[in-house]
């Protein structure tokens, strides 16, 4: 059957620090490479949001701080409401960094006042200050939900998230510090969204992890599971392996 | 001042010993940049900005040497406050005397701040260059905001003369309120048909509303304008200039130079010029274009294809100095390469670039050694990360540092 798919990009002129934009190449060829029609929305601070309601797979990435203020009333007033129907009603979605902590309940900065997130995801993040260090570098980690399959990437950041009790932890860390340097887990699963620290960006060096949104999508879209046509990963792996 | 036997050592080490006899020297006396600054006869030239600066410093120097001139110049990389002052302790005298006319400097991003400071109480000219911010490595480095309020803050107060590029908001931004010259390109021709992706303040510094630009050069420079409060490209003064060396990027090198010698009142004569380290350094069949951010890929991309280019050669490294979070890459238009170029990649993260260029449509070649990968009988244009730039001029000239 022919199958297409929407991806929307949330503010990719805003969030998409350090090839963020890497996340939506990946989605949009790995779809194309299977003949699965594919159509990537930028959904900026000026889109509609009837054009965010027909996505079926969301994207959002990291933003330094002037970008992401510049986001801010605009998420948590007008699209985050729209996003948290769509994670509800089971759109499969992808959060990196900024984006991770942004829809928690709130980030809670070193000094001044919590500054509040969409509450799509059952988490906050906190962070300690400057005196504390950042959690920067490659990091290797396993799926819990993939059978402990491993995934590869690279974190910078100062927050430290901790989940709540609705949500569940993504992965399992192997190096590195995951979301807060004490539980062991990095990033954060509810229904089919994924939250993540991983910038590298995620999604290259751990194709079955795309594969995975790619085909809640299809799921959630058609209603029936559709297996995906297998896709030469040779190269995907050698870079993964690369880092282990 | 340093004592005389203290001195003796670093002048002794002062050869080939890169920023040790800076960091030293600092450590006895922690103003010493200001002492040593204050010596040069007709003054200092400060050239900053994330793309550009060793070969603006470098074009500025030429200029100057070729009146006569004598000046005091840091080498490539070595532009902290312990770059700079290693790059005066060769030509001091025992006593601590520089005996020159004019001291150009290039200063990292970061640095900035604190040389002007350490400059403030200097009585002949300052002139500072402000070329461009781009996103860097931001493992490193961090936000490009935070740098240009950090600058905001440094050059308030200050003496010196301005020169910033009217095409780059944020840099515009911090030269409107003061005597600045401007340099920029009034060329349409010019204009992408669309922006980049790699861009950044693309929003106004001033009111944060989103800037509209009548069109873009690359990443954020261009003709832009705020709609909201009306802080617009400032007109540059100098807009015009024959650049020696190919790019885009090259030609606002170029003006900022010029903008530099119409300051001083001195001939603009780049006759002597000879290419800086890695940037369109010619090394038999091999043309090595320094590439270490998405920006400057992009550029040395372009320019190359329309040099002609049928090879390239693309290295990418993650040591210390190329930042070790590499997902920059993705953030390269490597997808204008067209399908008649042959690419060969190459560096300690080799598979992460087949791979990126994979997705961009690419076969690239992965070769795993870099020997094998610079033998070549045609014309081989190579984009290397910084380190990777230092590896290729090792083997391509032996062993010595050129």
């Amino acid at each position: 059957m022919n199958t297409s798919i929407r991806i929307g990009w949330l503010y990719p002129d805003l969030m998409s620090t350090y090839g963020d934009r890497g996340n939506v190449i990946v989605l949009q060829k790995r779809c194309e490479w299977r003949g699965i029609d594919v159509e990537v929305v930028p959904v900026t601070l000026e889109t509609q949001i009837t054009k965010l309601q027909c996505c079926d797979l969301i994207f959002m990435g990291g933003a330094q701080d002037r970008q992401q203020k510049l986001v801010g009333v605009d998420f948590l007033k007008n699209k985050g409401p729209v996003v948290k129907e769509m994670v509800e009603k089971g759109i499969p979605a992808l959060f990196v960094c900024a984006a991770y902590q942004f829809v928690g309940h709130y980030y809670k900065p070193y000094q001044g006042e919590k500054i509040p997130g969409a509450g799509i995801f059952d988490l906050v993040t906190v962070h300690p200050g400057d005196q504390a260090k950042r959690l920067i570098g490659n990091v290797v980690a396993e799926v819990i939900m993939l059978n402990n399959k491993s995934i590869v990437g690279f974190e910078n950041h100062g927050g430290r998230t901790y989940l709540g009790p609705k949500m569940k932890p993504f992965a399992r860390v192997k190096r590195g510090f995951g979301n807060n340097g004490e539980d062991g887990y990095e990033g954060a699963v509810y229904k089919n969204a994924i939250g993540s620290y991983f910038h590298g960006p995620l999604l290259p060096k751990n194709p079955h992890i795309a594969d995975w949104l790619i085909a809640k999508a299809l799921e959630v879209k058609y209603g029936k599971q559709i297996a995906l046509k297998e896709l030469d990963d040779s190269l995907e792996w050698q870079a993964h392996n690369q880092m282990i | 001042m340093i004592g005389k036997f203290a001195y003796l050592l670093l002048r002794s080490l002062g050869f080939g010993a890169g920023t040790w006899p800076g960091e030293i020297a600092i450590r006895i006396n922690p103003h010493i940049l200001s002492s040593f600054a204050s010596q040069f006869r007709k003054g200092i030239i400060l050239v900053a900005g994330t793309n550009g600066k060793t070969t603006t410093a470098l074009m500025i120097k030429t200029i100057l040497e070729a009146q006569g001139l004598s000046v005091v110049h840091n080498a490539s990389g070595a532009n902290l406050v312990n770059g700079i002052v290693s790059a005066c302790i060769p030509t001091a005298s025992w006593k601590g005397v520089i005996n020159a006319d004019y001291g150009v400097f290039e200063v990292d991003e970061n640095s900035l701040p604190i040389v002007i400071k350490f400059l403030k109480s200097v009585k002949s000219k300052v002139v500072i260059v402000l070329l461009n911010l781009f996103r860097d490595q931001l493992d490193r480095y961090g936000e490009v905001d935070v740098i240009a309020q950090k600058w905001e803050r440094a050059l308030r107060g200050s003496n010196a003369i301005i020169i910033a590029n009217a095409d780059d908001p944020l840099v515009a931004h911090l030269g409107l309120h003061a005597k600045t010259t401007f340099f920029g390109i009034n060329d349409k021709t010019k204009f992408l048909p669309k922006m980049e992706h790699a861009t950044d303040s693309i929003f106004c510094l001033h009111c944060g509303a989103r800037l509209a630009y009548e069109g873009v050069y690359f990443s954020h420079l261009g003709i832009w304008k705020c709609p909201k409060c009306g802080e617009k490209r400032p007109k540059p003064d100098i807009f015009r200039v024959k650049s020696p060396l190919p790019g885009l990027y090259n030609y606002y090198n170029t003006l900022a130079a010029m903008s530099v010698a119409k300051t001083l009142g001195i001939t603009m004569d780049l006759a002597g010029l000879h290419p800086a380290f890695g940037r369109q350094e010619e090394i038999g069949n091999v043309k090595i274009f320094l590439s270490k951010n998405p920006v400057g890929f992009n550029q040395s991309l372009r320019t190359v294809l329309e040099l002609g280019a049928k090879q390239l050669l693309l290295i990418v490294n993650d040591r210390i100095p190329d930042g070790r979070d590499i997902s920059w890459i993705w953030d390269v238009d490597f997808e204008m390469i067209p399908k008649h170029v042959s690419v060969i990649v190459s560096g300690d993260r080799v598979f992460d670039l087949a791979l990126r260029l994979k997705y961009a449509g690419i076969q690239a070649t992965i070769s795993k050694r870099l020997g094998d990968a610079l033998e070549t009988d045609k014309t081989l244009y190579v984009l290397p990360t910084y380190s990777a730039m230092l590896e290729v001029r090792k083997i391509l000239s032996g062993n010595r540092i050129l």
